[in-house]
């Protein structure tokens, strides 16, 4: 319980014995606590199949909770609807197909518009397409005809125009080449300072702890290790435990 | 070829058209392929007739015709209280059984062998209520007008034509401008996205059995009132309005008006042809040659 | 009296093992498979029809009448079937499951239409009588006719049983459920998922022909009438009551469906005033579209259900290794 003024002690999220999966019998993740404070940029890291996207999915109410809570800025949202988590101030952007193909640009922001005020749309958009003039050059195109930068782009605009109070990304930088994956970390660092808490699943480890403040690592749906992101980058049994796959995996193809 | 051939067609292919929207929109959004989608035209038909005989018992002067067509208000009233009350029931069957189902995540198929289920019981159910005898709105005679080029028109074919181009034309306006269209068509892309971008995906199953239903509910008042109503009504559509939505590709609605319009174009024209005891066939050979060249359709995504 | 009773319980047996045959053609489709055929009634006329051809004595002003023996006329009913059925899951198989639904459902349609249509080849809405009726040297002994008639029967049914479950054991059998279960994985392993599917709706296919020429040399007569809509439903409600997957449960399924719908029939016509029976059936009608709605949501695997040894062994997949690549590679959305 926290009185007034203390609403920095209260986490922006957090989650408490959470237990979720596909079917009822097969948890995937098992049990994890994790609080993220408010204007904190986490990242969760971990092997292939250790729960991490279906962690966020549960949390974004996609994959179903088995038992355990989601917290909310103080409140229970763990049985809140998908679409109902987004006006609580929950954004999430998914690792693929997480835009309207079929729509244009304009369409998917103003999709996402639609619980903002009437009044407020038109102006939110634009304020949007101010800040990402990649997109305001051809509103009507349609989505799918987007690069994979420009797909990504959008799709965190589309998150951002209900003005969240966390983002949650699952992967953002797949399938992306290095310059886009620098561009797009720097565009989330920038929304980070802005004020919005991150939470960001990578396979990219040292792109990721360059702009993360913290780490968590869940190994096989539990949560194995966290600690600020520069000590865990340094740290060279967890580099070797839970990192190294990916380092050892690029180094044996180099 | 008589060209009266093509008055017959386009009225038969505006019914299979709106019918083929309702079908179309709910294969896109609920994903499976509703057999129950006909006796949505069926009762539609039955409660529109039960409701304006009503009507015309209470209030007399409701039975009067209208202008130059054969019925009096009684039959648009009804008309419209029945679209209302098939979309009911339409949410209804939802409620009780398609929803069910949905929540327990099983097999597609399983839906379709439901909705055929479903579409057994509903279509004996009018049996039941209506016996097999054909019903009519109205038992009044129309003259055919002249209306050039040797064809022939009755004041109420007309009226059904310029009635099935003003509720298309609605029912793009609904889909493209406004903000429920837009979200049905967003839920038919990717319902996950849609609820991630705070789509409310039941609402949106709820709005599409209402406006697939109200459609076949027009569909089969047309039906009933130039043709005439019977329980198969629906069904004997049924193969028609899966052709059509095929062949106008799963999703468009603007391809399953037009396929509405050349299938019944077809059927028309093979009744002249070939005669009008093989009208079902043309269908089957439609449907068959859409999957055989060109499985998507006309305007539809891969299938 | 007793020898009455005897006798209607063979007829009634027969009648039952001729939807027990379409129910197994049904099972190797949709239980073994997951094939949807809402088209049962016309593969179900075809075998028939086609039976009637061969076997009935030259006709005047009808095509056909080969007057061959019954066996050429039932092996040649379960040929055509099968050879409509192949052309159809060609066309549609490889599309989505649907399609292969609304395509049977068209083969019906399109099936119903040329029996009534074509006069010259199927005698129209009359049909066609004086099929030849296996043992008809005993018709004048009701019930000696009756009884070795189940017996052919008994006989037919057990032996198709037996080739199923060898089918079901064999290699064959178990890419069929494991492509059921999952695609994905069985293509990985190297099966062509398209492939095996058509080989499946064909023998189904094919046996459902044979049930209809099995029932249309039983009954001695056919019509357009026989092969209504409600026929597909009836075979439906028997393979989901017993069980879709299991072989025994179809037939099962056949029995006690078949019964409980012929009764009542039967009580239809004795309670009901004759004004009032085609009412009275409707509802009859209205119970078995609201039961087969009922056994999905309430009990989908039927009454005795199938032994399911692909999924545990997809269970062990995924508890092993990956499991939420499993998982999420298994998720049905």
């Amino acid at each position: 319980m926290t009185l007034g003024g203390g609403t920095n002690l209260v986490p922006a999220l957090q989650t408490r014995s959470l237990i979720a999966g596909y079917e009822p019998d097969m948890p995937i993740v098992r049990g994890v606590d994790l609080s993220v404070l408010k204007g904190e940029l986490v990242v969760l890291l971990g092997p292939n199949g250790a729960g991490k996207s279906t962690f966020v999915k549960a949390i974004a109410g996609l994959v179903p909770i088995h038992s355990g809570t989601v917290h909310l800025d103080g409140q229970d949202i763990t049985a809140v609807p998908v679409h109902n988590k987004i006006r609580r101030g929950l954004a999430f952007v998914p690792q693929t197909e997480n835009i309207f193909a079929t729509m244009s640009i304009y369409e998917n922001l103003l999709l996402a518009a639609a619980m903002a005020p009437k009044s407020e749309r038109e102006r939110r958009i634009s304020t949007l397409f101010e800040r990402f003039p990649d997109l305001a050059s051809r509103p009507s195109r349609l989505a799918g005809q987007l690069s994979g930068g420009q797909r990504q782009m959008l799709a965190v605009a589309r998150a951002l125009i209900v003005h969240p109070s966390i983002l949650i990304l699952d992967e953002p930088s797949a399938g992306l080449s290095p310059k886009i994956v620098a561009e797009v970390f720097t565009m989330l660092q920038d929304i980070n300072k802005s004020g919005v808490t991150i939470i960001l699943v990578e396979q990219n480890v040292r792109a990721a702890l360059a702009i993360a403040d913290r780490a968590i690592i869940l190994v096989e749906g539990k949560l194995r290790h966290e600690g600020s992101a520069a000590t865990l980058a340094d740290d060279p049994i967890v580099a070797k435990l839970y990192l190294g796959a990916s380092a050892t995996r690029k180094a044996g193809v180099s | 070829m008589n060209p009266q051939f093509l008055v017959d067609g386009l009225i038969a292919g505006s019914m299979i058209g709106l019918g083929a929207i309702g079908i179309t929109l709910t294969y896109s959004i609920l994903r499976f392929a509703n057999f129950a989608h006909g006796e949505f035209l069926s009762w539609g038909a039955y409660i529109a007739l039960a409701l304006s005989g009503a009507l015309g018992f209470l209030f007399s002067a409701l039975k009067t015709p209208v202008g130059p067509f054969s019925f009096g208000w009684s039959l648009p009233l009804a008309g419209i209280l029945a679209i209302l009350l098939t979309g009911m029931l339409a949410l209804l069957l939802d409620a009780i059984l398609f929803g069910r189902l949905r929540a327990q995540r099983g097999a597609v198929i399983i839906m379709v062998m439901a909705s055929f289920g479903a579409s057994l019981a509903l279509r004996s159910v009018l049996e039941f209520i209506f016996t097999s005898k054909p019903a009519y709105y109205t038992k009044a005679l129309q003259i055919a007008v002249n209306i050039g080029g040797g064809l022939r028109v009755t004041p109420d074919q007309m009226l059904a034509l310029a009635l099935t181009a003003v509720v298309v034309f609605a029912i793009h306006l609904l889909l493209t401008r406004t903000g429920i269209g837009r979200s049905m068509r967003a839920v038919s892309e990717n319902p996950a996205l849609a609820g991630v971008v705070g789509i409310d995906v039941r609402m949106v199953i709820r709005a599409v059995w209402i406006v697939g239903a109200g459609l076949a509910c027009i569909a089969g008042v047309m039906a009933g009132l130039l043709v005439q109503i019977r329980p198969y009504l629906g069904h004997d559509l049924l193969l028609p309005l899966f052709a059509a939505a095929i062949l106008g590709g799963i999703g468009s609605v603007p391809g399953a008006m037009l396929a509405g319009l050349i299938v019944g174009l077809s059927e028309a024209a093979a009744v002249q042809l070939i005669g009008a005891e093989w009208r079902a066939a043309i269908s089957f050979v439609i449907l068959v040659a859409v999957l055989l060249i060109r499985p998507r359709g006309l305007f539809g995504r891969q299938a | 009296m007793i020898l009455d009773l005897l006798a209607y319980g063979a007829f009634f047996l027969t009648m039952a093992l001729t939807y027990a045959i379409m129910c197994l053609g049904l099972n190797v489709q949709w239980g073994q498979t997951g094939l949807f055929n809402v088209g049962i009634a016309g593969f179900v006329a075809i075998g028939a029809y086609a039976s009637a051809l061969l076997t009935t004595p030259e006709t005047a002003g009808r095509i056909g009448g080969f007057g061959l023996p019954i066996a050429a006329g039932w092996f040649g009913g379960a040929l055509v079937a099968g050879v409509v059925a192949y052309l159809i899951g060609a066309l549609t198989i490889r599309l989505r499951a649907d399609y292969l639904a609304i395509a049977t459902f068209g083969v019906a349609v399109a099936v119903q239409l040329c029996v009534l249509n074509l006069e010259a080849l199927t005698g129209g809405a009359f049909g066609i009588g004086f099929i030849p009726r296996p043992f008809a040297e005993l018709a004048g002994n009701p019930l000696a006719f009756g009884l070795s008639n189940a017996g052919l029967l008994i006989a037919v049914v057990a032996l198709l049983y037996m080739a199923l479950e060898h089918l079901v054991r064999s290699p064959w059998g178990r890419v069929l459920r494991a492509i059921r279960e999952d695609e994905a994985a069985a293509q990985a392993l190297g099966k062509n998922p398209t492939r095996f599917r058509l080989q499946a709706f064909t023998i189904g296919g094919a046996i459902m022909g044979l049930a209809g020429a099995a029932q249309a040399h039983f009954i001695g007569f056919i019509a357009p009438d026989n092969y209504m809509p409600i026929l597909t439903f009836q075979v439906w409600a028997m393979l989901i009551v017993g069980g879709s997957g299991n072989n025994r449960g179809a037939i099962l399924g056949a029995v006690l469906v078949w019964g409980i719908w012929a009764s009542s029939a039967a009580a239809v016509s004795t309670f009901f005033a004759p004004e009032q029976q085609a009412r009275a059936a409707s509802l009859q009608i209205v119970m078995i579209g609201v039961g087969l709605c009922l056994i999905l949501l309430l009990r989908p695997r039927g009454i005795l259900g199938e032994v399911r040894n692909v999924s545990r062994h997809i269970r062990k997949i995924m508890k092993s290794d990956d499991a939420e690549l499993a998982s999420r590679f298994l998720s049905k959305d």
